[in-house]
């Protein structure tokens, strides 16, 4: 029920054991070892990093072909499977799979040069596709390119960046005085004319020089073949190209069955190359060497046990300073909620751990902003259901178990609320029977209507608002009466709660009578007078002090917008009840026939379920914003390191927790 | 003129619905758009970035449930028809939420795009985003209230 008391730890053994204890440090996950830069005198650190890094780049290899074999034959996963935790190994298997492991590795090198000589490909296609793309007007062209004359005639072949027939072609070149010539249009469309044209060979230059002038351009490519024969071997290494792209890729789709091997082997060399980063941390003398960390009091038994398995080893225990790692407990009930108090930061060294109040509040608020017992009801199965099915890690089983307890206060305050999916059940019985009931008629019990009594709810949530406020408060006063600070504790924070106090018992008075009103009028004046007398006590000059004593009493905007804040409670809870209302009403509007049945169906489905979406999302976040905003804010420091044990950390395997041992 | 006040109330929450959604859809528009950069560089955020997105939608929401209960109120699925005095306090009350929700989630989804930005480096600032971005919401919601409260207690008020 709090932060775990952590101890310190030291541990000397001998080199050759180093590989079995830090194995075994890594499979238990209960220490955080901790690093110095500098090796400690008479000892040094030794350099692992090239062993290491041969893991990390075997990992890299592994990730990167399990990306290349995902983007070929896409693994099957459904929406719900996120739900679901790594895969589990038992202990006994593993050395079986690490068998495998170096044999995976090569298959992800195969994988990868497949898919390098696909990406040469790629780049190879591209270029032959524009070599095509150029010489295909020249396709009707039976002269290679390279041939540039005759005995006596020179051929000129080349192209005007615009049309041309052959009438105005003979026309463009008659422009030259005097040249004998004769022209063939090879190719002719919007914007080029590809042509050859015959000269003898004494104009030739002549020629030359004028079609220049005119904007005329020489094929970028030579060669001895005709152009026709060079376009089909073009094509033709296009598709060899691409029978040897699809092979590649039917080759790399049969690896497919080896998927597991693959994320094993990505696990396996991840966590190799965690070992070895942390023993190349660790300080070594010629036959020694230690290990310091962290680790939580109550799992100290467990570490003594790993060392007394070791022939020679010496392991100490002393308290850990203030600033060690922290690592939260809770029981049952509030465990869930611990993750959103991580979420926000780990308590700092006065902290104290905040998730039972925590936890009571998220599931309260939760239930009365999403407000509705048939969305609770289903929200509550639905978590139950996910656990058993999909055996979540952890973090999700957590996750699942507060919406769990969040489905069940939810229910609850639908039935204070008098809603069930909205008003369902007095709709279809209306819709019916042709009656018009309402659902406080249905409920047994009073019932609070969210719009009819929307001021009272209002009323109730600005009164909890206050309960939540001075809980943190309350917090606040506990940690500063224990760490010694009793004046800061009874006038900083006791004198801001009983006034608080008093002013919500004097509004009670309005209500209630002019006694009471009056009793809460005493307590708040008596408050505010011991703030101005106490809030300057750090000056010494008596007018100093009043004044800062005043001035402390601005204070008052900050709990007013505090508890203001809390409205939402009432303003969540009215949306997901006038949402469902909304979409009962509009799916009973086409009337009683079959066609309206169905229809009733499909808009009260889907209805519900964008309302549940968009509340369930509106209830998280709003609930979370209560919790840091308006309480943490009143006591909470944060600033904490978490613990973070030295584990295996997997992406897709986890050992199976061994109890034999 | 019986319908003058029938008319001004549904005039009340077209404004009401329509002002707020506008705003909201501004809000949740740059905030996707912002979202959809950072899930084409790393899809597995995209339950976050879907919680940051939403955020500047629930002006819409609010707006619309005060357009439905003037509504309800008004005589349209049955009931009175508001007096003219009534239609002219609904098209009052109306202007709350539909003035406050629209400017509030256009400016949330500012606050929504940057929390995107910020999340998109280093998911641990997702509780702080989120957070930052819930502050701005504070001031529809009190909107929020002033219509509702008002808009429940118009129908029994004789002017």
């Amino acid at each position: 029920m709090a932060k775990l008391k952590m101890k310190q730890f030291t541990i000397v053994a001998l080199r050759k054991d180093r590989k079995y204890l830090i194995e075994h440090l890594q499979d238990s996950s209960i220490v955080e070892l901790k690093y110095g830069k500098e090796a400690a005198e008479g000892f040094k650190k030794i350099d692992l990093s090239s062993r290491r890094q041969v893991f990390e780049r075997q990992k890299a290899n592994a990730e990167k072909a399990l990306k290349i074999l995902d983007s070929i034959v896409p693994e099957k996963s459904s929406m719900l499977s996120s739900f679901s935790g790594r895969r589990e190994i038992d202990p006994d298997e593993i050395g079986e799979f690490a068998e495998k492991a170096s044999e995976t590795a090569d298959l992800c090198t195969d994988i990868i040069d497949l898919e390098k000589a696909k990406a040469e490909n790629a780049a190879e296609r591209v270029r032959l596709r524009n070599q095509i793309a150029q010489l295909e007007p020249w396709e009707n062209f039976d002269i290679p390119f390279s041939l540039k004359k005759t005995a006596s005639t020179a051929i000129i072949a080349g192209s005007f960046p615009f049309s041309l027939n052959e009438t105005l072609l003979a026309e463009k070149l008659a422009a030259c005085d005097g040249l004998v010539f004769k022209s063939e249009i090879v190719y002719s469309s919007g914007d080029i004319t590809c042509f050859v044209l015959f000269v003898p060979k004494t104009q030739a230059e002549k020629a030359d020089a004028f079609l220049r002038s005119e904007g005329f351009s020489y094929p970028a490519f030579q060669g001895s073949e005709e152009p026709k024969k060079l376009i089909e071997e073009y094509r033709q290494r296009l598709s060899d190209i691409e029978k040897a792209d699809k092979a590649a890729d039917e080759k790399i789709a049969s690896f497919a069955d080896r998927r597991e091997d693959m994320k094993f082997a990505c696990d396996f060399f991840k966590i190799r190359a965690n070992k070895y980063d942390a023993i190349s941390s660790l300080d070594h003398s010629a036959h020694t060497f230690v290990v310091t960390g962290y680790i939580p009091e109550e799992d100290s038994e467990r570490l003594e046990k790993i060392c007394n398995k070791l022939e020679m080893c010496v392991l100490e225990f002393e308290n850990a300073e203030e600033d060690a790692p922290v690592k939260l407990k809770n029981n049952k009930f509030s465990e869930p909620a611990q993750g959103i108090v991580t979420m926000y930061a780990s308590p700092g060294i006065t902290d104290i751990d905040p998730t039972p109040i925590l936890a009571f509040f998220y599931y309260f608020f939760f239930g009365m902003m999403f407000s509705d017992a048939g969305y609770g009801l289903l929200m509550f199965i639905a978590c139950i259901v996910a656990k058993k099915k999909f055996k979540p890690e952890m973090n999700m089983r957590n996750n699942l178990t507060l919406f769990e307890y969040c489905g069940v206060s939810t229910f609850i305050w639908g039935l204070v609320y008098g809603s069930f999916f909205g008003n369902a059940p007095a709709v279809f019985y209306n819709h019916f029977t042709g009656a018009s009931i309402t659902m406080a008629d249905i409920c047994p019990w009073p019932i609070l209507d969210q719009k009819s009594d929307a001021m009272t709810i209002m009323i109730l949530s600005v009164a909890l608002g206050l309960i939540h406020i001075l809980a943190g408060m309350a917090c606040k006063f506990y940690v500063l009466w224990k760490n010694g600070d009793k004046k800061g504790a009874l006038f900083d924070v006791g004198s801001w709660m009983l006034l608080l106090i008093g002013v919500a018992v004097a509004a009670a008075g309005a209500k209630f009578g002019k006694t009471i009103m009056n009793i809460g009028i005493y307590i708040a004046v008596f408050c505010v007078a011991v703030l101005v007398l106490t809030q300057g006590r750090s000056n010494k000059n008596i007018f100093k002090r009043l004044l800062s004593g005043v001035a402390s009493l601005y204070d008052v905007t900050s709990y007013v917008s505090d508890l203001l804040s809390y409205s939402r409670l009432m303003a969540l809870g009215l949306t997901t009840g006038v949402m469902a209302e909304v979409f009962n009403l509009l799916s009973e509007m086409l009337g009683k026939s079959f066609l309206g049945s169905i229809f009733m169906i499909v808009v009260f489905i889907a209805g519900h379920a964008v309302n549940i979406g968009l509340n369930v999302l509106g209830s998280y976040v709003h609930t979370m914003r209560l919790q840091y905003v308006e309480m943490f804010s009143k006591f909470y420091e944060g600033g904490g390191k978490q613990f973070e044990p030295f584990s295996l950390n997997s992406k897709y395997i986890r050992i199976k927790e061994d109890n034999k041992k | 003129m019986n319908y003058l006040g029938l008319v001004l109330a549904v005039v009340a929450a077209v404004i009401a619905t329509v002002l707020s959604g506008i705003g909201s859809a501004k809000g949740v528009g740059s905030a996707g758009q912002a979202s959809m950069g950072v899930l084409s560089e790393d899809s597995s955020k995209f339950g976050k970035m879907l919680v940051l997105t939403l955020l500047p939608g629930t002006q819409g929401l609010y707006g619309f449930i005060v357009g439905f209960l003037i509504i309800a109120n008004c005589g349209i699925l049955g009931g009175e028809l508001p007096s003219k005095g009534q239609g002219i306090a609904f098209l009052a009350a109306a202007l709350a939420i539909g003035v406050g929700g629209l400017i509030s989630a256009i400016e949330q989804g500012k606050s929504a795009v940057s929390g995107i930005a910020l999340t998109a480096k280093d998911d641990k600032n997702f509780s702080k985003a989120m957070v930052s971005i819930t502050l701005v919401e504070i001031y529809a919601l009190l909107s929020f209230i002033v219509s509702l409260l008002a808009v429940i207690s118009i129908p029994g008020i004789e002017i």
